[in-house]
């Protein structure tokens, strides 16, 4: 009972190869992954060393980035700091992934649970994802998990609408009428043959949740509701960076341009994702 | 039409009370309360008790969020504790300078967006196409508080051109207003227009491949009529949508934006109250930026119904 | 002329700069000009008797006045009152008013207002307990108060004329409203004009207002009080490098606190002026006695060998601090170096003996600090530090509520730190009285409890000297609490405002802002 609406894995493989945005947006995302996971071998510096006698160096021989207030090397921290950024990351798409999968599918598949669930959802796309994130730093001081817990939180709704749309749309399909008919199982049904089909646009959506992870876990940072100091996360670099604004901008712009290129990479990605596994959608 | 309206608006009333809980819920959670801002850092618990008796601080929140609710119904905030007015007068206070960048902003991103993404669409695969989709791409990638902070070094300190943050109400001269939120527009229209520029492509490409724009090319008129006459029109619909999605994400966008600039906005107020625990700020704050982002939806939900009725039937 | 005076000021070193603002001769003093300030923070509240903060006490005492106030030197010294008269038992104070005082609303001040205002202030005061020796305000004529006390206080009129949440004296009318619900009328060279949340206070020149005519110039919170401007506004500008920007862009006058580079990099400039205030505060790192390895003594004094307080000081607050480890700032009567032999030596050999010692088996400790950067500063040098020990401690960044109150508690964290600015200003009782009945170390220390009510009651300024040099040496001693050293403020000003020189306060009196 081969239940896929999908192409098979090894077409949509080449598709995929031949896809420039996938191309290019998985060679950047590979590169910068293997940066940050090999950090502690190619950073010049120390990220959390700090020598007062070398505060606010511009970029230079020894500091090619230039140093912040601690006398910090900035290329070192960014470096370090993707491994923050990307873990940051990965755990929000999995958070995500997990329990968008899950509501979107109970609200898809349970017509008397789909509308308290979605104005619930909707309830929390009211809420400005930044506010909700200063609430729960406040309640449990700012750390890596809450600041996954929050973005969790609000990328949440959006993913679990996608998945209920694809739900929606699947369950009306013949073969599922059909295998209900044959006997399956409610649940049996929900797992074997809505899933599998919702899995296209879920990978895509996950692609743009990683992106806007880390544009949004620079933004809590800002805020001062980042991951903890000494921790050189993008955004801390750049929080760290603004009191010295004008007299060391290099604090400042460096980070801002690794995040844009982790950012750029995911975004490529997603398009060719997209292009491939969720054709119907075109943003 | 009225009952699809009537549903929405039910449904949205549910959101909002949603909200409203969520709100307590959080207040109750979060430790401290306005006292630990009027004090020194080494005031004792007992000088804290006292004053929170002396603000009325010290109810339990079950009788507070009694007393809340029997007030908001009448269309009544309540008081700040810090700010030595009304919750609705701090808001609208505040209004004017928020909905100055958001519109603005929005109004940038749209108009440029859409103007690019036809363009992209009408040489689709061509270069124009590539450097608008290369172009809107970046623009996606770059975080907007970044790109605000830049904007200061470069614009303000380097070249002088505008404040470095503030905000100059409209009554005091239309040039000086325009220069305060010139910055903050720009730095949040660029990172939105991104998303505009493809949702217009995308939309375009999609008409511009229907049967009828395919008759009308073969019948040979020419190409600016059909695309102003029947592209457009149609690919406007799902344009909505996006306008509707900004207006959420300029919501959130604001409010960092507003504090890279020093805006006087209502993120920045509700900023100020979460720092601060001025409970009835926070309360009013999320509940007026839930009401705003809800009646957005619902106007383009009602826009969209209009054109597509489809929808109604949903 | 006055191109010749900028140029030979800024030859001078910026701490020579502050005095001599004062002693240069008034170039035909201008009448008029509306300055604005840039401060860091909004005043929680313009009632001057619910708030301690620093960012009101800016505000509130050009808008307010006290019965005594604080001189150049923290001494009190009459404002409001013409003088006291302490009866020999040291139980009645009798304060004769001045005749002259008018309320902004054109009220003359009368002894009513003084009894009611104060009466207020030991119901709801932010920092009711200065007063708790009073047993009785009474109105003893139109223009005269008498006080009672319960028992005899050495410290009365230090904490009567305390600027940390002023006891100010307002119109009995105001004086009986609730907690933050008055109408901003005082008798201070200032009236209050309007407050626009998250933009600025305006302040406007009092008219009616007449200096204290027994004064002779400016003398700290006291003194005389003349205004040229004819109005401040203070700006809230959170944002360190928006403030700098706004300086330089001449949208501000004065600029409460700008960072070191900042300060060095405008001193070059003929357009601005740099005053240096310091010492301002002291930057404590508090321990939690009551939980884990913080309860240990050889743990914290492991600790306090480890830390390099020049690397701490130098990190947090640029080129603005003095190493000191005595508990009270240099030119008080009670400073002394005795009993800080233990102060800034780093040492980490002896660190780790100490460390061997104590209980601590490498498990993880919290470091509670709020968002200010020199704080999370502070906090990150010494867990840097302190792990070359092999002490693990993790940081917890909170905002200010979720941290002020969790540090009063004995769960959720061992090490806080923050800076403790008024209290050594105010004078040895105010630096004691935190640690008194273990408040903000979380366990009792009888021998602060005792020294604290001794020095009360000691009349003596020897005899307190004695007390306080004795608590200093515990404090080391002991680890109670670690102070890093003194940091102070840079303040940037246009070379148009003349005369300013800073203080507690950016006091807006005496000064002048050039067309």
């Amino acid at each position: 009972m081969s239940d896929t609406v999908s192409t098979p894995l090894g077409e949509t493989w080449r598709r995929l190869l031949r896809n420039r945005s996938f191309v290019i947006g998985a060679v950047v995302v590979s590169l910068i992954v293997a940066v940050a996971v090999l950090a502690p071998l190619i950073a010049p510096h120390d990220p959390l060393r700090n020598n007062f006698r070398t505060r606010l160096q511009p970029p230079g021989e020894i500091f090619w980035f230039g140093t912040d207030h601690f006398g910090r090397d900035i290329l070192s921290r960014i470096l370090h700091g993707g491994r923050i950024s990307l873990i940051i990351g990965a755990s929000t798409v999995v958070v995500t992934g997990i329990f968008g999968t899950a509501i979107g599918a109970v609200a898809g598949f349970f017509r008397a649970l789909d509308e308290p669930i979605m104005r619930l959802m909707d309830a929390i796309m009211a809420f400005p994802a930044i506010l909700l994130a200063m609430a729960i730093a406040a309640v449990m001081g700012a750390s890596v998990t809450n600041v996954v817990i929050a973005l969790s939180i609000a990328t949440t709704p959006h993913t679990a609408r996608i998945v209920r749309g694809s739900v929606l749309v699947v369950r009306e399909m013949e073969y599922v009428e059909a295998a209900r008919a044959l006997g399956a199982s409610e649940l049996r049904v929900l797992f074997r043959h809505v899933l599998v089909n919702v899995t296209g646009p879920l990978i895509v959506r996950l692609t743009y949740v990683f992106a806007i992870a880390i544009l949004a876990e620079a933004a809590l940072s800002f805020i001062g509701v980042g991951p903890p100091p000494p921790a050189p996360s993008f955004g801390n670099i750049i929080a760290n960076g603004r009191d010295f604004m004008i007299v060391a901008p290099w604090i400042t712009i460096f980070p801002g341009l690794a995040i844009i290129a982790v950012v750029l990479g995911l975004n490529l990605l997603g398009d060719g994702l997209r292009d491939v596994l969720d054709p119907r959608t075109r943003i | 039409m009225i009952r699809f309206l009537a549903r929405r608006l039910a449904g949205s009333a549910v959101v909002l009370l949603l909200v409203s809980l969520l709100t307590f819920g959080l207040i109750w959670l979060v430790p401290g309360d306005p006292t630990t801002v009027l004090l020194e850092a080494s005031a004792t618990p007992e000088q804290v008790g006292r004053l929170r008796v002396a603000l009325g601080l010290d109810k339990p929140l079950p009788l507070q969020m009694l007393d809340w609710y029997g007030r908001v119904l009448s269309g009544d905030l309540g008081q700040s504790i810090l700010l030595n007015r009304s919750v609705t007068e701090a808001l609208l206070e505040r209004l004017p300078v928020t909905l100055s960048i958001a519109a603005i902003s929005l109004t940038l991103a749209v108009m440029l967006g859409v103007t690019a993404g036809i363009l992209a669409a009408l040489f689709h695969n061509r270069w124009p196409d590539q450097i608008v989709m290369s172009t809107a791409l970046f623009g996606l990638s770059v975080p907007d508080f970044w790109l605000g902070l830049v904007f200061v070094v470069v614009f303000a300190l380097g070249l002088g051109w505008f404040p470095t943050g503030g905000f100059t109400p409209i009554e005091q001269g239309v040039m000086e207003w325009a220069r305060s939120i010139a910055l903050p527009s720009l730095a949040l229209a660029l990172t939105q227009m991104g998303f505009v520029a493809r949702m217009a492509r995308a939309s375009m490409l999609d008409v511009l491949n229907q049967d009828f724009v395919r008759t009308a090319d073969a019948k040979g008129l020419s190409r600016t009529y059909v695309v102003l006459r029947h592209g457009l029109p149609n690919a406007l619909v799902p344009l909505l949508t996006v306008t509707g999605i900004i207006a959420g994400a300029l919501l959130g966008g604001t409010v960092v934006i507003e504090q890279v600039f020093s805006i006087p906005g209502v993120g920045r107020l509700i900023i100020g109250a979460i720092l601060s625990r001025d409970f009835p700020v926070i309360q009013g704050g999320l509940l007026f930026l839930a009401v705003v982002y809800l009646l957005v939806n619902l106007v383009v939900d009602i826009l969209y119904a209009a054109v597509d009725p489809r929808v109604r039937l949903a | 002329m006055t191109e010749l005076t900028r140029r030979r000021t800024l030859g001078l070193g910026a701490g020579l700069l502050a005095s001599s603002a004062v002693a240069a001769p008034a170039i035909a003093q201008r009448r008029g000009g509306d300055a604005v300030i840039a401060i860091t923070q909004a005043p929680p509240s313009l009632d001057a008797h619910v708030t301690s903060a620093q960012a009101a006490r800016n505000i509130n005492l050009h808008m307010y006045e006290t019965l005594f106030a604080r001189d150049e030197n923290a001494r009190p010294v009459p404002e409001l009152a013409e003088t006291v008269n302490i009866s020999s038992d040291g139980l009645t104070y009798v304060f004769p008013l001045r005749r002259d005082v008018r309320f902004h609303n054109g009220a003359i001040m009368e002894a009513q207002d003084v009894v009611a205002s104060i009466e207020r202030y030991r119901q709801i005061g932010a920092s009711a307990n200065l007063l708790a020796a009073i047993d009785s305000v009474t109105a003893s004529g139109s223009h005269e108060v008498t006080i009672r006390l319960k028992q005899v206080q050495s410290t009365f009129l230090d904490n009567l004329s305390s600027p940390r949440a002023p006891i100010a004296i307002y119109p009995a009318a105001e004086a009986a409203k609730p907690a933050n619900q008055i109408a901003f009328i005082g008798t201070g060279p200032y009236r209050f004009v309007e407050y626009l949340p998250d933009r600025h206070v305006r302040l406007a020149r009092f008219d009616g207002y007449v200096p204290n005519p027994k004064a002779t110039g400016p003398d700290g919170f006291a003194g005389r009080k003349e205004v040229h401007l004819d109005s401040v506004l203070f700006r809230f500008m959170p944002e360190l490098g928006a403030r700098a920007a706004a300086l330089e862009a001449g949208e501000v006058h004065l600029v409460e606190t700008v960072d070191g580079p900042t300060a060095q990099r405008l001193r070059g400039n003929a357009r601005f002026t740099i005053y240096r205030l310091l010492p301002f505060s002291m930057q404590v790192i508090k321990f939690n006695h009551a939980l884990g390895a913080t309860g240990d003594l050889n743990f914290r004094l492991a600790v306090m060998s480890a830390l390099d307080m020049e690397e701490i000081m130098a990190i947090a607050f640029p080129d603005i601090y003095q190493l000191d480890g005595s508990w009270i700032y240099p030119g008080s009567p009670y400073h002394t170096a005795q009993g800080t032999e233990r102060y800034n030596k780093p040492d980490l050999a002896a660190a780790r003996a100490l460390l061997g010692r104590s209980g601590y088996r490498g498990e993880r400790l919290t470091f509670i600090v709020d968002n200010n950067r020199s704080n999370i500063d502070t906090a990150t040098v010494v867990q840097q530090r302190v792990r070359e020990l092999g002490v693990n401690i993790d940081i917890s960044v909170s905002d200010w509520p979720t941290v002020s109150r969790l540090g009063f508690t004995p769960q959720g964290w061992n090490f806080w730190c923050h800076g403790f600015g008024i209290e050594p200003f105010e004078g040895p009782a105010s630096v004691m009285a935190p640690w008194v009945g273990g408040t903000s170390m979380i366990r009792k220390d009888e021998k602060i409890d005792a020294w604290f009510a001794e020095l009360n009651a000691a009349m003596e300024q020897s005899a307190r000297v004695r007390i306080f040099t004795e608590f200093q040496r515990h404090m080391w001693e002991n680890a109670v609490a670690i102070k890093a050293g003194n940091y102070g403020l840079f303040q940037a000003a246009t070379a148009r405002l003349r005369d300013f020189k800073p203080y507690r306060i950016p006091r807006m009196w005496g000064v002048t802002l050039d067309a």
